[in-house]
């Protein structure tokens, strides 16, 4: 729990224990659990693109390479040395960068696996759940008064043209997704009074 | 090609001659050999070959001669007629083709000194075609298929005759150029330059490796020479520019299910493993790093296809393939409209492809009258999915042809249907369906039914269903017309009914039903009753009252809610009127005299709407005196009555039923049946198998109703549910007699048929459990089928023996339970007469004897037992002083002590017990507990007495825990002289309130063998000990009337002490009793019932 003024508000990456306001203590709370939950649907959405992906994809010891996404990189440990905020904000635009990607990946599922409907429909809402999520992430960095900075560009969309790399490249965004979201609840907890911050 | 060579001969070879001819062939293969050497060194051309590649010229070449120079010219001259010559630098030279035939040709080295002309003779058939080399015009590549496309010039021109030609084409693979197809394509040549184009598809992508094609060809004319294949073309190549990135190819290809493919992988590093889903696979090594992987017999993808994946040191590179089939012809195509706007065509896919998304099946739906189409991109359907097209219809066109095709990536099929679409009706779900009364029988429906069917009639099916009946289907034909509603009436139905419509329709040219309408129900309006309540009448018993009975109208012939009844009484003198009775009630009872006067009674039901006509019947009832009473038996709840027809019934007969256990008056419901009838059958729910019931047949009258039958019945007979209750009516040694009662009706349950009696020996505790229906051969049975029987005498028994008794009763339902008895007969009293008189005579014949032997040597028995003693008194020798007994303290011998006396006298006093006599004795003491508590089934009569019992307890502490009680019983022998029949608890009989013999102390009896010391302990303490083992006694006694209770452990038998015994004590004045002549006194006991002296 951080206990501070409004003053230390103004300057968030300063120092992140500082004291927040009820509002905003609540804010982080919500988004913390939401960041929580979606930890939870990412993971299960993994196991299902993989399960409708055929061999090798789920089997044992199958590791592909993890090629860059355009538009989208992986949580580093270059990270940790940043303020909460700025970790904050990368989150925030991975995950919009996560929700078009994802859109992708659904589309080209749609055309791969047209009778899987409960995969297409996690894709669609796991779109949605990144949208919502770096959403609320750019409401609790307004309130910190670490806003994202200006417009994030939609990232170029990866030129997967055979199936194969389509569901490789889905492989990649579905673990991406859940590599963000999950760093995404640890720098939240950081906020959270009792957290590990 | 054979050459014919000729020379000049040099003049000194002429010059030379021999004589012998041997010497002549020596000299000519000497000659010979010479000359060719001769012109091997100083050259003349020969080797002459002529070819041709167009047939119109020739190209001749000959071998220059040794030594001869470049620049060296020949004359070449066809010694032909004209001769003509031509003269060249080289060693070849073109002419003009030659006729068939022999020609001279020389060869002639100009200005070379020396060298010497050849001449050399060639015909057509030395000559060889041999076509130009071919040259390819272009060879491209499709690399998405794999397909390499070649494309020549034949130069057709330059041969003036059609000639077939033989092209063969090689195809060469990798940088290496390993031949890996050749072919063979067959054209023909026409005269003209014609550009040919051929394909071929590598199993192996382009992309993967180089491929290399080079062509030849063969004409294949009529030509006499020597015919060959032309030179190769010149090699051309397709190479695919790889871009940086490492590919597999070929990429998301569909393939049929079951054939061969082959991947590549064109990488820049070394591929270290592929496989196809989880199956690795062999490595083909390609030019470079490439490889590929050959899959044979594919098996069929799943929705996302097959996953080839090569799997390189720092990549993972991979392509899908999509295996599946072709799409099946579609099946069960059918077309038809709702609404003769639109045409719905559905068909059934067939067999699955197994390719789904961008590969799934398309289908395209044209009609080739009108040439219109409508295309169907596939959603995605499951397996034996319906799939549908909407075609709208064209103004004016009846007949349509259809035709489905089906296609996707792996090949297409269709199927075809002609149909003429106003055959093809289907209405949809009529709407907005509503009911109106008409009247109470007819009411209105109306349905509106969207479509536009003013060109046909529609057929329309109304169901029509009541509570409790089937549904009638009534069909009614209506003109089409466009989006309307439609109205019909429907009649025939019945007042105060409720009804529940729907309706559905179809073309008049039926094809199909629509769907059902909803479902309405409608209540139809009441009507006057149709007919009057069914009735009947019953007087009471005095005559003095008619109870006038009627059935509720039935829904169908009541045409509404009956409110009430009206009841009037009409005689040749008067009409009564009863006042107005509401329904439910259905009966009225009015007072009238049965003898005075005959009325006729009249029912009437009313309604809302209004009254029945009345319903009519004769209070008279017409003796009958030649009545008797039947015995019927009915079936499955059902009875049948017959009668023989009579003419004198003029009206209905009518049948009446009732219960016989139940009261008056005897009514339980009645059936009308038509005067031409003659039987009838009785039904009801209400019979009930093993009940008399009693049915009554009338007959009916002008005046009034006869009885003409009177039955007894069940529908079904059963067993009877309890036995006849029976007693023993007398007793004696030999015979038994018994009497039985009647069985209750409502418990005999079927008409009586008889009586089982069964007896055999046995008491109760060992036939208790014995079944008399076993078929032993020692129970005697007895069946009574005549039923008024009520007694029985069963002769030829055995004396003093007890018998089981057992009479059962029997309907044609079975056999009933079964009520037993014991009985004893009697003993025989000559016998025992016997047994007491021949034991008397013999003891008072010895006592006579002996006495008169020891009167007469009385004498000597006086000397020889009690001779005479001296009195030592008299004796001086053994004189004492006197009182010595009075405490004198000095010694004295053979002095007797008269101040100890040792002996007990024992008084008994007689009772004033009444005479005793007994038949049999049952101790309480030897009933077992266990055997007393059981409660017995039967009624198990033992003739005897038991007469009080005098019980006296000695207290001893340590033998009450340890012994039963002692006990000495006496029975009074005369009450067993009057027989009795008794259930068996009344038998038990109290031992407190016995009374009698009293022994002097009890004697302790052992229980268990565990207690024997305590037993012994007690015996040493005991004042009085018996002079023997009382365990070691017999227990049975050979003439105790109860010598078979073998088991008893406490009962003892002849003890000498008389300790726990059962004895007769015979009075000493038994001779006097009245009935001293009966069983159970033994003549043993006569003698151990004397007192132990």
């Amino acid at each position: 729990m951080l206990n501070s003024t409004n003053s230390h508000r103004k300057d968030p990456q300063a120092d992140s224990s500082v004291s927040l306001l009820p509002h905003l203590e609540a804010k982080i709370r919500q988004t913390h659990s939401l960041a929580r939950l979606l930890t939870k649907y990412a993971e299960q959405l993994l196991q299902e693109y993989v399960q409708h992906q055929g061999d090798p994809f789920g089997q044992p010891g199958f590791s592909p390479p993890r090629l860059p996404v355009a538009g989208l990189s992986a949580p580093g440990p270059s990270h940790a040395g940043l303020p909460v905020p700025e970790r904050l904000r990368l989150d925030a635009a991975a995950l919009a960068a996560l929700a078009a990607l994802l859109e992708l990946v659904r589309r080209r599922q749609a055309e791969l696996n047209p009778r899987a409907p409960r995969l297409l429909r996690r894709l669609e809402d796991a779109g949605r759940q990144a949208r919502a999520l770096g959403a609320a992430l750019d409401t609790v960095l307004a309130a910190l008064g670490a806003a994202a900075r200006g417009p994030r560009p939609e990232p170029p969309a990866p030129a997967a043209a055979g199936a194969f790399p389509a569901k490789l490249l889905g492989l990649r965004v579905c673990g991406l997704l859940r590599d963000w979201v999950s760093r995404t609840e640890g720098d939240l907890g950081q906020l959270v009074p009792g957290g590990p911050g | 090609m054979d050459i014919y060579l000729s020379w000049r001969r040099p003049s000194w070879m002429r010059m030379r001659t021999t004589s012998g001819v041997r010497w002549l062939l020596a000299t000519f293969i000497l000659l010979y050999l010479m000359n060719q050497v001769n012109s091997q060194e100083r050259g003349a051309s020969h080797h002459l070959k002529c070819t041709t590649n167009n047939l119109q010229t020739w190209d001749c070449s000959w071998r220059a001669p040794l030594g001869a120079g470049r620049g060296t010219l020949y004359e070449v001259c066809v010694e032909d007629r004209p001769r003509f010559c031509y003269q060249s630098e080289k060693t070849n030279i073109n002419i003009p083709a030659l006729s068939p035939g022999d020609h001279e040709i020389t060869v002639n080295p100009l200005h070379e000194f020396g060298y010497s002309m050849s001449k050399l003779i060639i015909n057509e058939k030395d000559v060889s075609l041999i076509p130009s080399t071919p040259e390819i015009l272009n060879l491209s590549a499709d690399f998405s298929t794999s397909t390499l496309y070649l494309k020549w010039n034949d130069k057709g021109s330059i041969f003036s005759n059609h000639s077939n030609v033989i092209w063969e084409i090689k195809i060469l693979r990798k940088e290496s150029m390993e031949l890996i197809k050749s072919v063979r394509y067959n054209t023909t040549l026409n005269g003209k330059d014609t550009v040919h184009h051929w394909s071929w598809t590598s199993d192996l992508p382009l992309e993967c490796a180089v491929h290399h094609l080079a062509i030849r060809y063969y004409i294949d004319c009529l030509f006499p020479g020597h015919k060959e294949w032309s030179a190769w073309s010149p090699v051309k190549n397709i190479s695919w520019i790889p871009d940086s990135q490492n590919r597999v190819y070929p990429q998301d290809k569909v393939i049929l299910v079951g054939s061969d493919i082959t991947f590549c992988c064109v990488s820049q590093e070394k591929v270290l493993l592929a496989q196809i889903g989880q199956k690795k696979c062999p490595l083909i090594h390609l030019d470079g790093e490439n490889v590929a992987i050959k899959i044979h017999n594919i098996s069929v993808s799943a929705n996302s296809g097959t996953n080839v994946v090569f799997i390189t040191e720092r990549d993972m590179l991979g392509t899908v393939v999509f295996a599946g089939y072709p799409p099946d012809r579609p099946q069960k195509l059918t077309c038809e409209t709702h609404d003769l706007k639109a045409i719905v065509c559905r068909w059934n896919p067939g067999r699955p492809t197994a390719l789904v998304g961008p590969r799934n099946t398309s289908y395209n739906l044209s009609e080739s009258f009108s040439g219109k189409y409508v295309r169907f991109q596939g959603v995605e359907a499951f397996m034996n999915e319906s799939y549908q097209l909407l075609f709208q219809m064209l103004p004016n066109q009846e007949i349509y042809n259809f035709t489905l095709n089906a296609h996707n990536p792996l090949g297409w099929s269709e199927s075809t249907l002609l149909v003429n679409i106003t055959e093809r009706v289907s209405p949809h779900t009529p709407t907005s369906f509503r009911v109106k009364d008409i009247n109470s029988t007819a009411v209105t429906l109306s349905w509106h039914l969207p479509g536009n069917f003013t060109k046909i009639n529609l057929l329309c099916q109304v169901a029509i269903k009541k509570a409790n009946s089937i549904q009638e289907p009534r069909n009614i034909t209506v003109k089409g017309a466009e989006s309307s509603s439609y109205l019909v009436a429907v009649n025939k139905l019945n007042p105060y009914t409720i009804y529940t419509f729907r309706i559905r329709c179809s073309s008049e040219t039926f094809w199909k039903w629509s769907k059902w309408s909803i479902e309405k129900q409608h209540l139809t309006t009441e009507a006057i009753p149709s007919k009057g309540p069914d009735t009947w009448r019953e007087w009471s018993s005095d005559g003095k009252n008619l109870i006038v009975y009627w059935k509720p109208l039935p829904i169908n012939e009541a045409n509404g809610k009956i409110l009430s009844y009206n009841v009037s009484c009409s005689s040749d003198e008067e009409t009564q009127s009863l006042s107005e009775i509401l329904d439910p009630q259905h009966k009225a009872e009015i007072q009238l005299d049965k003898d005075k006067n005959d009325y006729i009674i009249s029912v009437v039901a009313k309604n809302s709407v209004g009254s029945s006509p009345p319903s009519k019947i004769a209070s008279m009832e017409i003796p009958n005196d030649n009545l008797k009473v039947e015995q019927a038996v009915g079936m499955e709840k059902r009875i049948v009555l017959t009668w023989h027809p009579d003419p004198n019934m003029t009206c209905d007969y009518v049948v009446k039923w009732c219960n016989l256990s139940h009261s008056e008056p005897c009514l339980m419901d009645w059936r009308k049946v038509p005067s031409n009838s003659t039987e009838t059958v009785i039904e009801s729910d209400q019979f009930l198998p093993g009940v008399r019931y009693h049915f009554f047949l009338y007959g009916c009258r002008n005046q009034g109703y006869q009885l003409l039958r009177s039955i007894v019945g069940y529908i079904e007979e059963l067993a009877p549910i309890v036995a006849p209750n029976f007693t023993v009516e007398d007793t004696s040694a030999d015979s038994i007699l018994v009497k039985w009662e009647n069985i209750p009706v409502d418990q005999l349950r079927g008409f009586l048929r008889g009586y089982l009696f069964y007896f055999e020996k046995g008491e109760r505790d060992t036939s208790k459990m014995r079944d008399f229906d076993s078929g032993r051969s020692d129970i005697k049975v007895k069946n009574i089928t005549d039923i008024s029987q009520k007694t029985l005498r069963i002769a030829d028994l055995q004396g003093k023996t007890s018998y089981r008794l057992v009479l059962r009763a029997y309907t044609d339902g079975g056999m009933g339970p079964e009520k037993s008895m014991f009985v004893v007969t009697k003993e025989n009293s000559v016998g025992l007469i016997i047994a007491i008189l021949i034991p008397v005579a013999v003891a008072v014949l010895v006592g006579v004897v002996t006495s008169i032997l020891c009167y007469r040597k009385r004498e000597w028995i006086k000397e020889t037992f009690y001779p005479d003693i001296p009195n030592p008194e008299n004796c001086k020798a053994l004189q004492f002083q006197k009182s010595v007994c009075e405490g004198t303290s000095a010694p004295k011998t053979l002095e007797m002590n008269p101040c100890t006396p040792n002996n007990v006298e024992v008084l008994e006093t007689r009772s004033t017990l009444p005479k005793i006599e007994d038949t049999e004795i049952i101790s309480p003491i030897a009933e077992r507990p266990e055997e007393s508590s059981d409660a017995e089934p039967e009624n198990h009569v033992v003739v005897s007495y038991c007469p009080p019992i005098i019980e006296e307890e000695i207290p001893n502490p340590a033998a009450d825990e340890a012994v039963g009680t002692s006990q000495v019983i006496y029975i009074d022998i005369q009450s067993m002289y009057q027989p009795q029949a008794k259930p068996d608890e009344e038998q038990e009989v109290d031992p407190a309130v016995g009374a009698g013999y009293k022994p002097q102390m009890r004697l302790p009896i052992q229980l268990a063998v565990g207690e024997t010391a305590a037993e012994e302990d007690l015996d040493k303490t005991a004042g009085y000990r018996p002079q023997a083992n009382v365990n070691a006694w017999n227990l049975v006694s050979p003439d105790s009337p109860r010598s078979t209770d073998s088991n008893s452990e406490i009962v003892s038998f002849g003890s000498p002490c008389s300790i726990n015994s059962r004895q007769f004590l015979i009075p000493p004045r038994d001779e006097d009793s009245p009935k001293s002549n009966g069983g159970g006194w033994s003549f043993t006991n006569f003698f151990q019932n004397k007192p132990n002296d």
